[in-house]
Parts: structure tokens; C-alpha cells; sequence
């Protein structure tokens, strides 16, 4: 089968005229660097050619790890006899950043003995403004066929499509290419442009007129916050009655389902590690659904990069860069989609200070577990002559600790690294301000849900039916505090007795690496009361009449703040990093801080309390 | 006169003359790839507040550029 290899610079609407091409659908998004690694699709007008989307690089000569990526697999598949053609991306509109890459790449194709073919892309926005490019001109002078497209509308598909099957033999034009050094070409590029590129400043006009509202240092930094407490709003008036549902309708079935099942065992077994193990991952799934769609909107109408501009600076103080920005903030309603968002921070070292910050934030799986042990410990009662509630007061504290030690481990970190100062360069293309197209959109949110069902359910699902076993055998679920589970609590009570905690705390903190959220329920099961998940009342009341010191909460609250305990995060952490080491190091590292840290905590708080 | 880019206000222009020599190889190539050449006149578009990087305009295209990279691009402000 012959191939066809898609390359571009970023952002040029490669991944729409691969979608378009082959009806299949990767990620668009108005944001250079979307695509981080190849996808591979068929031709939908001819299945015997397949088409290749690499991900963007402003020129082949990688300065990061990522475009070396890319680079490298660019050459590799110069040497492939199967690679027949090469499809050049490049946006009209911006002719300048594209031109010297489309160079290199037909002077490449020109000595690999490869067909060129440069697609001219954008070009509904140039007949909107009334503007016209010669196209032949510059064909002539890059020695390669120039076809004017655009991906959005569909125009110029046709031409594409009959080009790719039967190219037409082009190569003897480009000889004269072959033979130009880098630095020769650079200066061909830059003239080249400045004669066929659009003229005018119409494309840039709107842009900045609505940069200088939205960057204006006062009504900027407003509109900042006005979008991002819409997204947080997003989360909780959309996502939470979805996240509802999912789990009434899983109650639902089970409970229609379960007492069909003959045998306890069975029975048990699908009531609780079936249903609940389902539960614990699907109920994930609208909130990455709402999030991946609120974040692509502000990606794809261009608000995204502008958000970047503005957190920079604040950010670089801890190592991060502003493309940190949006993973962390997604981080503070779960850190799934955070950290698929950091796909788009382009610098790897940037990325992975990212991963490490994400799960810190604080996600709304951590707030049952606040919410039960703020209410457990801190007297409900106003300070500052009524102004503010105490418990209220200790949740925006134990927020605030969290996404400050993100901050601060980033920070940390980031000064021991070497390669800080030969790192990528903050300069990043500020896209046009767009209409986001929807269709892209809601596939790409169906896709991340299906890749987090696909590749996290299987992860989540074996640990929920570890864990279920032994908390079942082998008195069958008879009793949780006999169990396997309740002995390896018994066990490793020691572990927990610098805590002031006795094994039924262990074990519900063991439980919770499913999701911290189990917590409340196990702690409910060991101290005997159905539903502690639904009502925290009565748990409260037999927490607080076991008399646990107020050390004991402060340390497991300290805990949980730290503490990468949800077993989905580390499946796609590990995904999407590539590197189970990576998710395995960090749970290893912010197991032992959390540990040591809540003994810290506990002592410390002992000394004053008494 | 000659200063760098990073000092430019929003609304100035300023034709680019070099590159500082602290700047690492590889940005420049990589400035110079974007479009950033010797003798191209570049416009700041906009220059918000507490020092959060400017947004330049080169060509047709718009970057916004941190001062760790603006202030080691010379421009000179003279555009007679
Ligand atoms: N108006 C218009 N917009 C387009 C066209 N082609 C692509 N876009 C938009 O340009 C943006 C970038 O498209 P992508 O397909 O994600 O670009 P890409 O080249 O794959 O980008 P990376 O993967 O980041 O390198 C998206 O917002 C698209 O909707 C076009 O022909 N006309
Ligand atoms: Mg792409």
C-alpha cells in the first residue's frame, strides 16, 4: 500500500484535512501543538493509499525533544520506499511562518525522489476579506504544484483528491532546490513571502481589536476571571446532574439486575465489585465530557492562547510555563482531563513539571472527604464577629494548600533540573480569534471519553475487583472488619498509629486508592452505618464520639491534600505520559510526603491541642 | 535609536538589526524561522500590564514573546 505523509507547520488545519480526507476524526483545535503524534488513516476516495498526520513543526530542524520526534520520523519516512507522496500544509493567511518549512520539505522530497504536493489552506478566509495570492507564481518559484484549499468549508477537496491518486510527475522542477544549503533557504522563504504572501492588514485587524480587550490590563484581566468561573460553572450546573444520572441509572440496573442472580457470591460479586467498579470510572465520564468541550470552545476560538499570555509570568515563577495554565486549572475539578489537556504545553520538561502539579489541585473527589472530616472536627461555629464560618474558612484553607504545594513542588523541582535554561522558548503564535465548529469538537469530546473508558476502565476495573475480593473473602462480605482487607488493616495498623488512627481508618484510606471518595463509604461500613456516602451525619456523629484527636483529622486531612490517591489518574498519567515509571515514581513520592508530612502534622498539632 | 524589543510600548515599531549573544542558537534559529529576520519591521500589538509577554506582530502573524526572549532581540526605533 502507498503512503501519504501530511506535514505542516502547527496550527495550519492539518488534522481537519485529515479528518476531511480520510472521515476519521483527530483532534482540531485552534492551539499550535495539538497533534502529538501520528495518526494514520485510510483514503476515503482511495483505500489503497493511506494518509499520515504528523503532528506540526515550524522547520525540520528540531530544537525540542518533541520536534525531534517528529523530525526524525519525518526522515525516516523520506527512506520508506512506501511513501510515494508528501501533502505540505500551509496557512495562506500566514504565509510567512510556513514558508521556509514548505521549502525544506519539497527540497527533501526533491532529493528522496518523493512528489510534493503543497496544499495552499485558509483560503475561504482570503476570499472573505476579498484578497488574491498568486498561486502559480509561487508554485513556479517553489518548484512544486500549489493547490488552494480550505479544510473548514471543503472547498479545493475535489482537486486534492484527484491529485493524490494520480499525481502528476513533478519532480524535475525542484532540482535547483536540492542543491540550497538551511541558510539559503530561510532567506528565499522570507523573500518569497514578502512577494506572494497576502497583503493587507485586514487579517490581522480584528484580531488585535479584540486582543486589546481582551489583554487590557484592567478589563483583560475581568474578562479572565468572568470565563473561568463560567468554566468552573460549566462543571457543576452541567456535568454534576450528568454525573447524577450516571450513577441512578447504574443503581437503577443493578438493582433490576442483582436479584435475578441465583447464587450470593454471584450476586454480591455484581452488585458490588461489577456495579460499584463500573461506577467508580463512569461516573468520570460526564465531567471529562463538559471539561474537554469548555476547554476546546476557549481552544478553539483562540481565547486559549490569550489565557496562556495572561498566567505566564505568575506561573514561571514555579517552573511552569502559561500552556500550564489550563491542565491545572481542569486539575481543580479532576485531574483526567488535566492531565490529557497538558498535551498541549509543548515543552516535555514544562509537560512533565505539569503532570506533577496536576494531581495537588484540588479535585472534587477530595470534597466528601473534606466535607466529612471539616465537619468531624472544626466546630461549626462563625469567627471574626460572624464574618466568616470556621469550617468554611478550613476548606478554602485546605484548598489553597493544595494548589500552593502543586506550586511549590513545581517550583522545586524545576530548580533541579539542568536542562531549565536550554528549554523551549516562550514565543507562541497568538492564532486568530475563530468560531469553534462544533462537529470536531463533540467528536473529540466522545473520543476522550471512549480513550478514558477504552484505557483506564480496564486498569480501574482490575484494582476495584482486587480490592472487592478481599474485603469480601473469606467470611463472604459478611463482616469488612474480618475480611482479608480488615486483617491486612490490622496488619499495617502500626502504619497508622503515628496518626492517632486506629486499623478502620487504614483500611478505609486503603480503599480509597479506588477513588478518595470511598473513604466515606468504607468508614461508613466499619463503623456500621448504611449510606455514609449520601448522609454524613450519623458518621460524623460516630466519629466525634470516638473521641479522635483534632491531630488525627488534621493529619488526614493534610493526607488527602497530598496523597495521589485515585487509582484512574495514574491509568492515564501513565497513558499519556507513555512512562508507568513516571505515574509509579510520583505515587511513590507523594505517598511518602503525605505520610510523613501527616505525622509532622499530627505532632505538631498534638503539641498545641495536648 | 537602538533598543530591544522588549522595550517596545504597544502601537511602536521597530525594524529588527541582530540578535544578543546570550541568546542560545537555537531560538534564534527558531525566531528566525517564525519570520523574525534582520531588517523586518516588527509592531507590539499589545503590552499588558505586570510585565506578562507582549504580543508582536511580524508579517501576518502575531506572537507574543516573554522578555527572557524579547530582550535579546535588537531593534532600532528610527524607521526613517
Ligand atoms: N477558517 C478556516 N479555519 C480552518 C481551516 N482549516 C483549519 N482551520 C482551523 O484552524 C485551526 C487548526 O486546525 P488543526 O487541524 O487543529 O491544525 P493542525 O495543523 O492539525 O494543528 P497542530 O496539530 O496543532 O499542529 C482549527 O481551529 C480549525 O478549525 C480553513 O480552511 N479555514
Ligand atoms: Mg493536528
Amino acid at each position: 500500500m502507498s503512503k501519504i505523509i501530511l506535514i505542516g507547520s502547527p496550527n495550519s488545519g492539518k488534522s481537519l484535512l485529515f479528518n476531511r480526507l480520510t472521515g476519521l476524526s483527530q483532534k482540531v483545535a485552534n492551539f499550535p501543538g495539538i497533534t502529538v503524534d501520528v495518526a494514520t488513516g485510510k483514503l476515503a476516495s482511495a483505500p489503497d493509499l493511506s494518509l499520515m498526520d504528523f503532528p506540526g513543526t515550524y522547520s525540520l530542524q528540531p530544537i525540542s525533544g518533541e520536534e525531534r520526534v517528529a523530525t526524525e520520523y519525518f526522515s525516516k519516512a523520506l527512506d520508506d520506499p512506501d511513501v510515494t507522496q508528501v501533502l505540505c500544509l500551509v496557512d495562506i493567511t500566514r504565509l510567512e511562518k510556513s514558508l521556509y518549512f514548505t521549502l525544506q520539505v519539497v527540497r527533501e522530497c526533491a532529493r528522496h525522489g518523493k512528489r510534493a504536493l503543497v496544499v495552499a489552506n485558509m483560503m475561504d478566509v482570503l476570499a472573505r476579506h476579498n484578497i488574491e495570492v498568486d498561486l502559480e507564481g509561487l508554485a513556479a518559484e517553489i518548484g512544486a504544484p500549489v493547490l488552494p484549499i480550505s479544510a473548514r468549508t471543503g472547498d479545493g477537496l475535489d482537486a486534492v483528491n484527484d491529485w493524490l491518486r494520480n499525481p502528476v510527475e513533478n519532480r524535475s522542477e525542484n532540482t535547483a532546490l536540492a542543491e540550497t544549503p538551511d541558510t539559503l533557504l530561510r532567506g528565499t522563504a522570507h523573500q518569497l513571502a514578502g512577494k506572494y504572501g497576502p497583503r493587507g492588514d485586514l487579517l490581522v485587524k480584528t484580531q488585535a481589536r479584540l486582543d486589546s480587550f481582551f489583554l487590557h490590563s484592567a478589563l483583560g484581566g475581568f474578562a479572565f476571571f468572568a470565563i473561568m468561573f463560567l468554566l468552573f460553572q460549566s462543571i457543576f450546573t452541567w456535568a454534576a446532574p450528568a454525573m447524577d444520572a450516571v450513577e441512578a441509572g447504574l443503581g437503577a440496573l443493578a438493582d433490576t439486575v442483582v436479584p435475578m442472580i441465583g447464587p450470593q457470591l454471584a450476586k454480591d460479586f455484581t452488585s458490588d465489585a461489577i456495579f460499584s467498579g463500573l461506577g467508580a470510572f463512569l461516573v468520570f465520564v460526564p465531567q471529562i465530557f463538559v471539561l474537554t468541550f469548555v476547554i476546546g470552545l476557549l481552544e478553539d476560538s483562540g481565547y486559549m492562547a490569550r489565557a496562556a499570555l495572561i498566567c505566564h509570568k505568575p506561573l514561571r515563577l514555579f517552573g511552569l510555563t502559561g500552556k500550564s495554565f489550563i491542565p491545572m486549572l481542569s486539575g481543580v475539578a479532576c485531574a483526567i482531563p488535566g492531565i490529557y489537556a497538558a498535551r498541549s504545553v509543548d515543552s516535555p520538561m514544562k509537560r512533565l513539571l505539569t503532570y506533577m502539579a496536576i494531581p495537588l489541585m484540588p479535585c472534587s473527589a477530595r470534597l466528601p472527604v473534606y466535607t466529612l472530616l471539616i465537619a468531624a472536627f472544626i466546630p461549626n461555629t462563625t469567627a471574626l464577629g460572624g464574618l466568616v464560618g470556621l469550617q468554611g474558612l478550613a476548606m478554602f484553607c485546605t484548598y489553597f494548600f493544595g494548589m500552593m504545594t502543586g506550586l511549590i513542588v513545581t517550583g522545586l523541582v524545576s530548580r533541579t533540573r539542568e536542562d531549565h535554561y536550554t528549554d523551549l522558548p516562550f514565543v507562541l503564535e497568538m492564532p486568530p480569534y475563530r468560531l469553534p465548529a462544533l462537529p470536531p469538537l463533540l467528536r473529540n469530546c466522545w473520543n476522550r471519553c471512549r480513550h478514558f473508558i477504552t484505557k483506564a476502565g480496564s486498569i480501574i476495573f482490575t484494582v476495584t475487583v482486587v480490592v472487592w475480593f478481599l474485603g469480601y473473602f473469606p467470611n463472604y462480605g459478611a463482616d469488612l472488619g474480618a475480611s482479608w482487607l480488615g486483617q491486612i488493616g490490622q496488619v499495617v495498623e502500626p502504619l497508622f498509629d503515628p496518626l492517632g488512627l486506629d486499623w478502620r481508618y487504614g483500611v478505609a484510606i486503603m480503599t480509597s486508592f479506588l477513588a478518595r471518595e470511598v473513604f466515606v463509604g468504607t468508614l461508613g461500613t466499619m463503623f456500621g452505618i448504611e449510606g455514609a456516602d449520601e448522609n454524613m451525619v450519623p458518621l460524623v456523629d460516630q466519629i466525634q464520639a470516638t473521641g479522635l484527636p483534632l491531630a488525627s483529622g488534621v493529619a488526614l486531612l493534610f493526607f488527602f491534600a497530598i496523597a495521589l490517591m485515585c487509582v484512574s489518574t495514574l491509568a492515564i498519567l501513565a497513558r499519556e505520559s507513555g512512562s508507568y515509571r513516571l505515574a509509579a515514581k510520583m505515587f511513590l513520592a507523594y505517598s511518602a510526603i503525605a505520610y510523613l508530612g501527616a505525622i509532622g502534622v499530627f505532632q505538631l498539632v498534638s503539641l498545641f491541642t495536648g | 535609536m537602538s533598543t530591544s524589543l522588549w522595550a517596545l510600548r504597544a502601537g511602536d515599531q521597530g525594524r529588527i538589526t541582530g540578535f544578543g549573544d546570550a541568546l542560545a542558537e537555537s531560538y534564534r534559529i527558531r525566531l528566525l524561522e517564525l519570520g523574525f529576520h534582520p531588517g523586518e519591521t516588527v509592531s507590539c500589538l499589545q503590552a499588558p500590564a505586570f510585565g506578562a509577554p507582549k504580543v508582536f506582530r511580524v508579517a501576518n502573524t502575531v506572537f507574543s514573546l516573554d522578555d527572557e526572549v524579547a530582550t535579546h532581540i535588537n531593534v532600532e526605533t528610527d524607521l526613517a
